[in-house]
């Protein structure tokens, strides 16, 4: 039996693994998805599929990396795990996302010369791939089914005893649009797989396999004890809220409702997302994994922020999926959209717990990525481009604090916002304007973060696609607080030909038309009313509302 | 004329050191920092060490003033200019969150406010063509609203000024022909001539932000010296890890930003030429923070991009990582397990046995019950440790975790190192090396009492404890040369390169920096250029920085193939992969000016008369209690050996030998720890 000490180093030692595991393959990533916005996660398990420790540039990945692992056992039994082999996954429902996220695991077993290996745990990590080959460049707004989504990998080998399988690998690169970077992030991940497996030799070879399982079911014990007195601090009862997604980007009149019902009682806490809708034609929906990883999230950003993520997480948190819903998607239900319902999952958790935890929560966000996508040839290059863009939008206030104005949503981190000198130098297109959105913010004690404002002059033919979410239910309040504007798109504004849109697939835009994309804001918290004059003053001098506006703070 | 001095001037003390040209000695000392005027606590710290200051012939300093004023939040009151419906960027930020589980997260706040934010018609495009003229009449309003609205300074950041600086010029040419010469005008192209508007933008802010205040302080400074009879003129360390005389500083305050901890990196570089060493790991431990900086081929590590307390900066710095461990982190426990830093018990109360109140346990406490510091001489005799104190905090955090007190004290020193060690490797990592390829330079006032240890942790077999090693940042000033950096940019598809030009515009910096080293009072003879280029796979955002072995080697005839291939190795070296046959391309051209200054001839280290000589006590290592030697580090002399366990202690610093290493004088003075040697 370790000693806290021993205890405290083997877990130092365990995180600093991950950190080591996260490092290599940002730096040896091809594509500035992995390396710059970090759409990427790793995790280093123990031989029953725990997590010993993690990383993730995107919170969304948070603790499901090991369910490829165990899926890989459930489908081909324990003693598939070979020395040297290294596998990959991107199905959708095992590992929960779009197809072009991409899960390479491997098993790590210790060199003990003459008697037989023994497994000591896996490698994982997961990371966004440029293109898998779906139907459009990089992904499909409309695609109606996971066959036009692109290559779909069950457990497949890419290395089988330290040989790379040249077969999948032939595999891969003739079906995805750009071969070369795409195997080159598969081998960083590789690399991130073996450092993985070194450090957690090193650290077995030092302390002992009894010695790291002992420490480990300590370190375990240790996260479930925190997390257990933080949900026995939630008063018991059960807490719903709703909301409702726009559409599923095909049938665009018939919005989805999102229910959560969450169930506190004593130190165990349940969400049930069965009453959501069922799965849809459009792209938004994900496999159980990610419904699962979404909630803990929303726990993680109630509960459990400071708490040391490993194999003792998320014992106290039960959550209950419908099989055929848009949370537990089945076979032949398209995902490229997977997050966007998870996104409102969870906002809608935080406000089905605020009456519970008034300190804790804050009102809701503008709530998704809203992803403007330009596509064609650039007539300075002749060559063909895909430029992808997340929008940035306001947060929502809580009880001491304004929301935040200009932030990436929930489920993305690192994400950065495409520099205007970048954009303008790589594709046919011009920036007029980029800036705060004024009054999108909600009223309230405390005011909702404000959205945000880009306009484009498009400077030569191509095809608009957007995929722009939260409409039918913008940032809401809490306490009294006033929601935040819905986001609006619109194609030439001020003009005869003014159209407004929020989701298209390849809309074709001519050399001059304009487009104007504004991002929705944050709650407000608390009634407008009780909010200080000298507060309301400095934002009309900052002009982050209208002098008209400030009226909606008159006593 | 006879002394060089140098000084790091940090929150609390003031550390110098002065080299002593006539009989090649080293002095150091340590005065109180005067907040209120710098100057004083300057004058007093060299009176320690110079008898008479007009004898000085060379100053340096590092001055933590600008960014003082930035994590204060006490800079000047700036005015930022931008392009038509570009106002925003600055306070947009990119929009990235940099905690993934906080659903209170504010951005950091911004050095401007938004109402002090305008913008300005004129647009160019992505190749730096005119689209739009620049609107002058909008100018000449704007330096209306900077007088009436008693700005300090003026950021200008135009949208691809880097390209074509046209519009920003003719922007600073109306602003200073309007304004009185005390406001400072910023234009982003000079501080930065690097594409990214945000980051662009906020290096600009930065540089109006702390300017006025390092200017002030400046001037001050030169004042006070000459009142003081010291003609010399004040230089100033670099982020970059060069020298500056204060006029330049005064015009390119930026550049200084982190001058102070700079000279650790910069004095590491000169122990690894000393030593003849590749690479070198350089730890600066004290009280609250760790800070860690390589030295990579014998050079510093130097970035050209980095942040500032949250905030981009685009301009030539060594890469610095800090870590929160020191003397002061706090031991806890957390749900029954042990938990150490990086909360610190910070300067008041600090740990326990400073027996200024603290009640937590610390490393330093531990280290205090462990026997590593001797209680009755700890930082040069200035502190007598409260060594009741240290055991009774131990003491309840041992109870409350069922540990030996004595146990619990080696557990946290053992936890702190694994922690430090673990952030040592991920550094190294990041650059492809394992620890093993460096050697450990080790300084700070807690550096050297965990070097070993940690260097043990890591499988390195050299520590170097570098003399002073409590003013070791001064003491890597006092040898640094003077150093000058010139960007150019030069955008061009590898396959379109005209060679020619670029040999031109390659000579045309090495001019600008040869005279800008001759305006710092360094003649030709002693100029040296280090010439370089930025490329980037075509498609890439982020370039890499490719040495040239002379301006005119891109004249030679396969300069394409030879290039692209060293661009290679460095993107293998860097990101572990390379694309041989992938299209490149250059985006700027650099030269680094170097004044060499006359070589310091150091005479052998000579320890001082024996005085004190050799006690013991009783030091533990891994649970046991050894009979270890103190000894007074100024009474070794070169050549001689000791045997661990020992605990060495000097005026500012305490080096800790377990049994299983030994430690050697060499003839600089430094102590040679091999680990793991017996």
């Amino acid at each position: 039996m370790p000693n806290p000490i021993e205890t405290e180093i083997i877990r130092c030692a365990l995180l600093q693994a991950a950190e080591d595991m996260n490092t290599t393959l940002i730096r040896s990533a091809y594509t500035p998805t992995i390396y710059e916005a970090k759409d990427c996660a790793v995790a280093l398990l123990d031989r029953e599929h725990r997590v010993l420790g993690q990383s993730s540039g995107l919170p969304i990945f948070l603790g499901n990396l090991e369910e490829c692992t165990r899926a890989t056992e459930r489908l081909y039994g324990r003693d598939v795990w070979q020395p040297g082999d290294v596998w990959v996954l991107n199905d959708s429902y095992i590992g929960g996302s779009h197809l072009n996220d991409v899960t390479i695991y491997a098993p790590i077993f210790n060199d003990s010369g003459e008697s037989e290996p023994q497994l000591l745990g896996f490698a994982a990590s997961r990371a966004h791939w440029i293109d898998m080959g779906s139907k459009d460049p990089g992904g499909s707004m409309d695609s109606t089914s996971i066959y036009q989504e692109g290559l779909r990998l069950g457990p497949v080998l890419v290395e089988k005893g330290g040989q790379p399988c040249r077969d999948v690998l032939e595999l891969i690169s003739r079906n995805v649009r750009f071969p070369e970077p795409t195997l080159g992030d598969l081998r960083a991940q590789i690399a991130c797989s073996r450092i993985g497996a070194a450090r957690l030799r090193e650290i077995v070879e030092r302390w002992g396999l009894d010695t790291i399982d002992a420490a480990s079911a300590e370190i375990f014990e240790q996260t479930a004890t925190l997390e257990r007195n933080a949900i026995a601090a939630i008063p018991d009862g059960i807490y719903c809220a709703e909301g409702l997604l726009d559409n599923d980007g095909i049938v665009l009149d018939v919005p989805l409702p999102v229910r959560v019902a969450v169930a506190v009682s004593g130190d165990q806490i349940s969400i049930d997302l069965s009453d959501s809708a069922d799965q849809t034609l459009g792209p938004v929906n994900c496999g159980a994994a990610q419904a699962v990883s979404a909630c803990r999230v929303a726990y993680k950003l109630l509960v459990s922020g400071d708490i040391p993520l490993n194999g003792g997480s998320f014992g106290p948190l039960d959550v209950v999926l419908r099989e055929g819903s848009m949370f537990a998607a089945v076979e032949p239900a398209a995902c490229q959209y997977y997050y966007s319902h998870l996104g409102l999952l969870i906002d809608l958790v935080i406000k089905a717990l605020a009456e519970a935890l008034p300190l804790r929560v804050a009102a809701a966000s503008y709530g998704d990525s809203l992803i403007t996508q330009f596509t064609g040839v650039d007539p300075r290059t002749d060559k063909a481009f895909v430029s992808q863009e997340a929008t940035v939008g306001g947060w929502g206030a809580w009880h001491d604090s304004d929301g935040e104005s200009c932030l990436i949503n929930n489920v993305n981190g690192s994400l950065r916002d495409m520099p205007v000198e970048v954009l303008e130098t790589l594709f046919p297109v011009r920036v007029n304007h980029y800036g705060i959105r004024q009054d999108s913010g909600g009223a309230g004690k405390h005011r909702g973060g404000n959205g945000v404002i880009r306009e484009y002059t498009f400077e030569a033919e191509q095809h608009l696609s957007l995929w722009w979410e939260r409409s039918k239910t913008p940032a809401w309040g809490l306490f009294g607080g006033k929601p935040g504007l819905p986001p609006q798109v619109l194609l030439n504004p001020g003009t005869a030909s003014e159209q407004s849109i929020l989701k298209a697939n390849a809309v074709s835009v001519r050399k001059g038309d304009v487009l104007r994309c504004e991002s929705g804001g944050g709650g407000g918290y608390g009634v407008p009313n009780e909010r200080d004059q000298a507060s309301v003053d400095l934002d009309v001098a900052q002009g982050l509302i209208s002098a008209e506006s400030s009226a909606r703070y008159g006593a | 004329m006879t002394y060089r001095v140098a000084m790091d001037i940090g929150g609390t003390f003031t550390d110098v050191v002065a080299y002593d040209e006539n009989t090649g000695t080293f002095e150091a000392a340590k005065s109180p920092t005067t907040p209120r005027d710098l100057t004083r606590g300057m004058l007093s710290a060299i009176d320690k060490v110079v008898e008479n200051a007009g004898e000085i012939s060379f100053f340096v300093h590092g001055t933590t003033q600008g960014l003082n004023a930035l994590l204060e939040r006490k800079g000047s009151k700036v005015l930022l200019l931008s392009t038509q419906g570009m106002r925003d960027v600055y306070h947009i930020a990119r929009g990235n969150r940099d905690r993934m589980f906080d659903l209170h997260y504010r951005k950091q706040q911004p050095l401007v406010q938004r109402a002090d934010t305008t913008e300005v018609r004129g647009r160019l495009n992505w190749k730096g063509e005119e689209l739009e003229p620049l609107d002058e009449a909008a100018v000449v309003a704007v330096a209306e609203q900077v007088k009436c609205g008693s700005f300090d300074a003026v950021a200008v950041a135009l949208l691809f000024s880097y390209l074509n600086p046209a519009h920003e010029l003719r922007v600073g040419q109306i602003l200073r022909q309007e304004l009185p010469a005390d406001i400072m005008v910023v234009l982003s192209h000079e501080v930065a001539r690097e594409w990214r508007e945000y980051e662009r933008t906020s290096t600009a802010v930065l540089e109006a932000y702390t300017g006025p205040v390092v200017r002030k302080y400046l001037s001050k400074v030169q004042e006070k010296f000459s009142a003081a009879g010291m003609d010399v003129p004040v230089q100033v360390m670099q982020s970059s890890g060069g020298v500056v005389n204060a006029s330049f500083a005064r015009e390119h305050p930026l550049q200084t930003l982190l001058s102070g901890p700079v000279g650790g990196t910069a004095g590491g570089a000169a122990v690894a030429g000393l030593l003849n060493l590749k690479n070198a790991i350089c730890v600066d431990m004290g009280g609250t923070s760790f800070d860690v900086s390589l030295v990579l081929d014998g050079k510093p590590d130097i970035s050209h991009e980095g942040d500032a307390d949250g905030f981009p900066l685009l301009t030539p710095l060594v890469k610095l990582h800090t870590i929160g461990a020191g003397g002061g982190s706090l031991a806890y426990a957390e749900a029954g397990g042990l938990r150490v830093g990086p909360e610190s018990s910070g300067a008041t109360p600090g740990p326990a046995c400073y027996g200024n109140g603290g009640t937590r346990a610390t490393v330093t406490d531990a280290n205090c019950l462990l026997g590593r510091v001797d209680p009755t001489w700890f930082a040069g005799g200035s502190l007598q440790l409260d060594v009741d104190a240290a055991t009774s905090a131990i003491g309840s955090l041992a109870a409350e975790l069922n540990l030996d007190p004595v146990d619990l004290a080696g557990g946290i020193v053992d936890v702190a190192n694994a922690k430090m060690a673990q952030a040592i490797r991920t550094l190294t990592v990041e650059h492809g090396l394992e620890p093993q390829e460096f050697t450990f330079i080790a300084f700070g006032g807690a550096g050297p009492m965990h070097a070993e240890a940690i260097a043990q942790e890591l499988g390195i077999r050299e520590v170097v404890i570098p003399r002073f090693p409590g003013a070791f940042s001064a003491w890597g000033m006092i040898g640094s040369n003077v150093r000058r950096d010139f960007v150019h940019p030069f955008f061009i598809q590898g396959e379109l390169l005209d060679q020619d030009s670029m040999v031109d515009e390659l000579k045309a910096l090495g001019r600008r920096a040869g005279s800008a080293l001759e305006d710092q009072g360094i003649g030709p003879a002693h100029h040296e250029f280090e010439y370089s280029v930025q490329m980037r796979y075509q498609g890439q955002d982020y370039a890499l920085t490719v040495p040239l072995t002379a301006a005119d080697e891109p004249a030679e005839e396969d300069f394409l193939q030879t290039i692209c291939h060293r661009f290679g190795e460095l993107h293998e070296s860097r990101y572990g992969h390379s694309t041989p046959d992938a299209g490149v391309e250059f985006v700027s051209l650099r030269v680094s000016g170097r004044g060499l200054l006359p070589a310091m001839t150091p005479k052998p280290f000579e320890p001082v008369a024996e005085a004190v000589g050799k006690r013991s006590q009783r030091v533990i290592f891994q649970s046991r209690s050894w009979d270890a030697a103190v000894l007074r580090r100024e009474e070794l002399p070169v050549g001689e050996t000791v045997e661990g366990p020992a605990v060495i202690v000097e005026g500012t610093s305490t080096t800790v030998i377990s049994p299983s290493s030994r430690a050697r004088v060499d003839e600089n003075g430094f102590l040679i720890i091999e680990v793991g040697a017996k």
